[in-house]
């Protein structure tokens, strides 16, 4: 490898890094968290301390009762087999609004009260971690287009970049790889610090960048590529058209309970835990039941769930291509792919494993923007006439600190707020979304207006308040039991507070270190702002730094 | 991939960076050529063309052969080589693939 090769690379690098560094933080930093969606789904849904649920027994007499009075359930409804804190009843389902596959709907569930009669109530799940899922799909980009989120595609887009940004990044380093591989420099000049741990970071979790990269760029543009794969590929080949349906001839008595469903699964995958039950179109001749669940021992199609698919009178399985363990043929490579993405695989541990690989590809785009500033730096000589940075490093080094960590702070707000919205009766779901953006841009508009030098450490210490709001949040309701705000108690919800916790610490941590370490910065820099204290305590060592910085080339 | 290291004996000094003409190639004719490959594939590849699922894997291979052409893209001493070279193996890519489906007579 020859130096000008290198040194397109380290081009490609530096842009295409710089370019899709902000979307990427915002969207690991919610990927991280959306790695527990449904401990977060269940954690934001209040106590429903009226939930009736039923035994297996009953659930003939539920399903029949539905069947005969809600003609919008009996087209499809679902089981739910565990009660948790968000099943608010023994069966849910979605009413569409229009006739538009995919369009608006409300939510509905059933249940049966203590006479044994039917109990339907309108309720809709909690947003909250939905907004998460979303801001990691799209990083917050709003909008749709087509049956895809706007932001999907942005995304899609952004992860073109960011491949090239991965393989441009290990090129670079390949010459001094080894060399330079477990070195954290702490040299005079911080930059060494951070390019050897932004390097550190990448290496390690290389194969986890390539996979997350490429698997996006599949989510945004598997249409478009079907589509070409369709054209010049297959050719017009017929189309298999779905006879249309017609009034079932199995009777409603004749329909297996879900017990008796799963039991058909366990026989062929024991260690398959059955969590939804879904009936699809079982008046008609395309009647099917859905069965998704969790399978630690094995690879998942989903987030969080593999499926199996069942004729719901006979009990004979008709799909198992994404039943976990039981993948045939080119579907195993395929699941594998989307398993990747999601780290649906081997339960909790690897869950959090994907956390904090998350985490750490957040720290990645910081710090690479960071570096990116740095390496522009114009140098302040001795007894010369002050320097001024390039405009630009100023607008990236605000974008930086106030998308990065304001998007931080308003995640943690929104999941706090969430809560006290909810108790003054309104409807959070609507407000989700406004608490997050409000919060978001407000903490741009702030990191512009104070500079980022000064908005890093006050952004770093409003995420350190907005995140301990989750837990003070959580100790109001134990201590004054009649508000309306909740905790949950079971450990792993108990998670979600302590998490907090560590990360308020973590946060505080960061700012002060930051508030620190912006003392010593030479006036040169964008982290510098003059403050007659600052100044009068560093006057001396500026002059030392600035003859230091003279001395040496301009490193990288 | 340069035809001929030997006889000129090219400086790597020479290479240009052509940002414009090397990114197009690799993300228009790196796109295409990956679709040729993975359509190459679908026909010749276990199971041939009518394999179960085999359309679902035909479409997740297009992203890791397309970026791997784009991300070495650079590594062509100019954009013009770039465009010749994944452009003429884009078209024996894809001259093999419509052979192999007239042959197969899915035309």
């Amino acid at each position: 490898m020859r130096g000008p090769l290198l040194k397109i690379y380290k081009t490609l690098h530096t842009w295409t890094g710089l370019a899709s560094s902000i979307a990427l933080f915002i969207a690991f930093y919610a990927g991280a968290l959306t790695m527990f969606k449904e401990p977060l789904e269940r954690w934001s849904t209040p106590i429903n301390a009226d939930r009736q649920w039923i035994s297996e027994a009953q659930y003939p007499n539920l399903i029949a009762q539905l069947i005969h009075n809600r003609s919008d359930a009996a087209r499809s409804f679902t089981v739910n087999m565990i009660e948790q804190e968000h099943t608010p009843a023994p069966i849910t389902w979605r009413k569409p609004l229009s006739e538009m596959r995919g369009g608006p709907s409300e939510g509905w569930s059933a249940t049966l009260d203590d006479n044994g009669s039917l109990v339907v109530t309108q309720f809709e799940p909690s947003a909250m971690a939905e907004l998460i899922d979303l801001l990691h799909q799209t990083a917050g980009i709003p909008g749709t287009a087509g049956h895809h989120a706007f932001g999907v595609y942005v995304l899609g887009v952004i992860c073109l970049l960011y491949v090239l940004a991965i393989v441009s990044g290990f090129i670079v380093l390949l010459p001094t790889l080894i060399k330079d591989f477990f070195a954290l420099r702490k040299t005079k000049n911080p930059k060494r610090f951070w390019l050897d741990a932004h390097n550190l970071v990448g290496i390690t979790s290389l194969p986890f960048h390539i996979v997350i990269a490429l698997t996006v760029i599949v989510f945004a543009f598997h249409d478009q590529i079907y589509a070409s794969l369709g054209k010049l590929v297959y050719g017009e080949r017929p189309s298999f058209e779905q006879p249309a349906p017609e009034p079932s001839t199995y009777r409603l008595e004749e329909l297996l309970m879900p017990q008796e469903l799963v039991k058909k699964v366990h026989a062929i995958a024991p260690t398959f835990v059955a969590r939804e039950v879904s009936y699809n179109n079982i008046q008609t001749t395309r009647a099917s039941v859905r069965i998704a669940g969790e399978d630690d021992d094995h690879m998942l199609r989903g987030y969080n769930r593999g499926f199996v698919t069942l004729n719901p009178y006979t009990g004979e399985i008709l799909d198992k291509d994404y039943l976990p363990g039981h993948e045939e043929g080119y579907i195993q490579p395929v699941i594998t792919f989307f398993s990747l993405h999601f780290g649906s695989f081997g339960g909790d541990p690897i869950r959090w494993m994907y956390f904090f690989l998350g985490i750490s590809g957040s720290f990645l785009f910081y710090t690479g923007n960071l570096l990116w500033i740095e390496s522009r730096r114009k140098r302040q000589r001795a007894n010369q006439a002050l320097v001024t940075q390039d405009k630009n490093a100023y607008l990236i080094a605000n974008l930086t600190v106030g998308a990065c960590w304001g998007s931080v702070a308003a995640i943690s707000f929104a999941m706090a707020a969430g809560k006290w919205l909810q108790s003054v009766g309104d409807d959070p779901n609507v407000w989700y979304y406004w608490t997050y953006y409000s919060v978001f841009f407000a903490c741009i508009a702030w990191t512009f207006w104070r500079g980022a030098a000064r908005a890093v450490v006050e952004l770093l210490y409003l995420c350190a308040i907005t995140t301990a709001l989750i837990p003070i949040t959580g100790l109001i309701a134990l201590v004054f039991k009649q508000s309306p705000l909740w905790l949950h108690t079971s450990s792993d919800l108990l998670l979600v507070e302590f998490t907090a916790l560590v990360s308020t610490a973590i946060f505080i941590f960061m700012a002060k270190r930051t508030k620190q370490h912006l003392k010593t910065v030479p006036t040169d820099s964008v982290w510098y702002y003059p403050s007659s204290i600052v100044q009068s305590e560093n006057s001396e060592r500026e002059v030392i730094n600035a003859t230091n910085a003279e001395q040496k080339p301009n490193a990288i | 991939m340069a035809a001929n290291p030997s006889k000129r004996a090219p400086k790597y000094a020479e290479i240009k960076p052509d940002w414009l003409s090397k990114s197009l190639a690799g993300l228009c004719i790196g796109f295409f050529l990956a679709v040729a490959l993975s359509g190459l594939f679908a026909w010749w590849g276990p199971g041939g063309i009518s394999a179960d699922n085999k359309s679902q894997f035909n479409m997740w291979i297009v992203p890791p052969i397309w970026l791997t052409v784009f991300s070495f893209v650079y590594f062509f001493r100019d954009g013009m080589r770039a465009w010749l070279w994944l452009g003429g193996l884009t078209l024996v890519a894809f001259t093999a693939l419509f052979l192999t489906r007239y042959g197969m007579g899915a035309w």
